[in-house]
């Protein structure tokens, strides 16, 4: 009896002393998260909702009158266009539309952070999971700010799904490239739930949840992406091979020779009243 | 029987806390470098080498070619005609200036740089992988690194690293200290904490590029700022310069196109259908 209380106290204080060391602890919470580090390519489309054409038959649930910017929208588009679509203008796409993955995504998982880098426009994104409040102030970006929280541990306490809500938003942003509008008050909430497909654990769900005041209802897409056990990351600078510019309300090309050229028929041409001299 | 299922559950709980143990050693490894790191001596027309003044001071070993080349881009300079701003990284070397704050996230196989200017991305390879045979060129470059366990105490405090492949056009600083257009530079560095400040970081940067007579190494620091904001930047959001041809205009206020000097004539509109 007394070999078995000294044995189960051997056994106790060996299982506490393995259970309670800091670095050891660390390392059971990293063994929690699922598998999503690493590099998730988009399967193929690139419209907002994958699953619907792009444009109108997107079924967009707009306001009337964020109906009618997006019917001018493709107007503009038709004709050649592309004043409403930020990305012209190096601008990067930011929150929802950084999750259409332009170019490969790469999750990196931390206890007090996930990251997500997109290489697109050079977009980073932090999603805290410290457990910290919302800040009082925080100063608007296309990417927000992002707090999230892991949920539905498994049997073996690994988590299934990372929830995150994305405020603090800037514009001008779009949707997708088609010019689905986002409200002007850029006061867009982005709800996402992040997590591997249960069939096939090389396929990354993120359903994506948009709050915005263009919108008579939260509208929920989910976008998926292939893992990419070998990616070759290239660097997109886009403000080296923009051939875009705007001038006022109009977006106009620089051709390879280095000359403006319209972008639309019977576009105006650009004002130069600021030069003294005619071109040489 | 009683004792043998007691054996087996203790040696069931040493195997236990040798896998922690384990586990412990391996999250021990790397140093601790999280958090904002603001570059030292970090302004808009900071010099490369922070232990020199600007300019001539640096005294750069350029070859007579590219001291030629320097010279003439800083009588350039003194004489008022400003650089283009231009929306492009400044890349390897240069980035390592830190014109704005970085964040360092290390990974048993890679370490990640994120660097808020121009947001720079810097993925520092330490999975043992070999050079690849084929590597696009970019700023940053493609880097391979590997930690040194130099005190012999289990735990790493140096990460060393090459950096190779890089693109230009780069240049080490603001004044325009140049790097060789061949673009076959190739950057050593040694990351390493102060060992009196541990919220001191440090960076030995060595450059070897056909500009230079000789590697050229320098150090560069970065102070842990407690509590970091992240700001984005969107370098495009506030670029007004436009080059066309070999000319740099203004976009103004209104969205005008305007000069950036006097008598700079205003570009030719050919691909217009100018009748009225």
């Amino acid at each position: 009896m007394r070999d078995r209380c000294l044995l189960a106290a051997i056994v106790l204080a060996a299982l506490t002393a393995a259970a309670t060391g800091a670095p050891a602890a660390e390392d059971e919470h990293d063994a929690k998260f699922p598998d999503i580090g690493g590099t998730w390519v988009r399967p193929g489309a690139a419209q907002w909702d994958p699953t619907k054409p792009a444009g109108l038959r997107q079924q967009a649930p707009l306001t009337a009158q964020y109906q009618a910017i997006f019917e001018a929208n493709l107007a503009t588009t038709a004709a050649g266009g592309q004043e409403y679509n930020p990305q012209v203008n190096c601008l990067p796409a930011g929150m929802p539309r950084v999750m259409i993955a332009y170019d490969p995504l790469e999750f990196i998982v931390t206890p007090d952070v996930t990251y997500i880098r997109s290489d697109h426009l050079a977009q980073f994104r932090r999603i805290y999971t410290d457990g910290r409040p919302w800040p009082d102030e925080i100063t608007p970006s296309f990417v927000g700010y992002s707090i999230g929280q892991w949920v539905e541990p498994d049997a073996d306490g690994r988590y299934g799904a990372l929830e995150v809500e994305t405020r603090s938003l800037k514009g001008p942003r779009a949707l997708d490239a088609s010019g689905l509008p986002l409200h002007a008050d850029n006061q867009t909430i982005v709800k996402e739930r992040i997590f591997l497909d249960q069939a096939n654990r090389n396929l990354l769900h993120d359903q994506v949840t948009t709050i915005d005041h263009a919108y008579t209802r939260p509208w929920t897409v989910t976008r998926s992406y292939n893992r990419d056990p070998d990616p070759v990351w290239v660097e997109n600078n886009c403000g080296a091979d923009n051939h875009y510019v705007s001038l006022g309300k109009e977006t106009y090309f620089i051709s390879a020779d280095g000359y403006l050229m319209p972008t639309k028929k019977n576009q105006p041409l650009p004002v130069l009243k600021d030069f003294e001299q005619s071109p040489k | 029987m009683l004792l043998r299922n007691s054996i087996a559950t203790l040696a069931l709980a040493t195997a236990l806390l040798a896998g922690a143990g384990a586990r412990a050693d391996d999250a021990a490894k790397y140093p601790n470098w999280k958090g904002q790191w603001v570059g030292v001596g970090a302004a808009a027309d900071a010099a490369w080498d922070p232990g020199k003044p600007a300019g001539a001071g640096q005294q750069a070993p350029l070859t007579p070619e590219y001291q030629g080349i320097y010279q003439a881009i800083q009588a350039k300079h003194a004489s008022g005609v400003k650089d283009p701003t231009t929306c492009l990284p400044p890349g390897m070397p240069r980035t390592m200036v830190m014109y704005e704050p970085m964040e360092i996230i290390v990974m048993p196989d890679t370490t990640y740089m994120m660097i808020t200017h121009m947001s720079e991305f810097r993925r520092i390879f330490t999975d043992g992988r070999k050079w690849p045979q084929d590597i696009e060129p970019s700023y940053a470059g493609y880097s391979i690194g590997h930690w040194v366990d130099e005190n012999k105490d289990g735990r790493y405090n140096v990460l060393e690293v090459e950096t190779r492949a890089m693109k230009g056009p780069r240049t080490f600083d603001a004044s325009g200290l140049p790097l060789h257009q061949d673009n076959e530079t190739v950057v050593k560095e040694r990351i390493y904490l102060d060992k009196n400040d541990l919220n001191l970081l440090h960076d030995e940067v060595t450059t070897i590029d056909h500009a230079l007579t000789h590697p050229w190494s320098v150090i560069r620091s970065y102070y842990r700022e407690p509590n970091p904001v992240w700001n984005e930047f969107v370098c495009s959001e506030d670029n007004h310069q436009v080059l066309l041809g070999k000319e740099n205009y203004l976009i103004s206020d209104q969205g005008y196109l305007s000069p950036t000097r006097p008598g700079q004539p205003a570009p030719d509109l050919k691909y217009f259908n100018q009748k009225k």
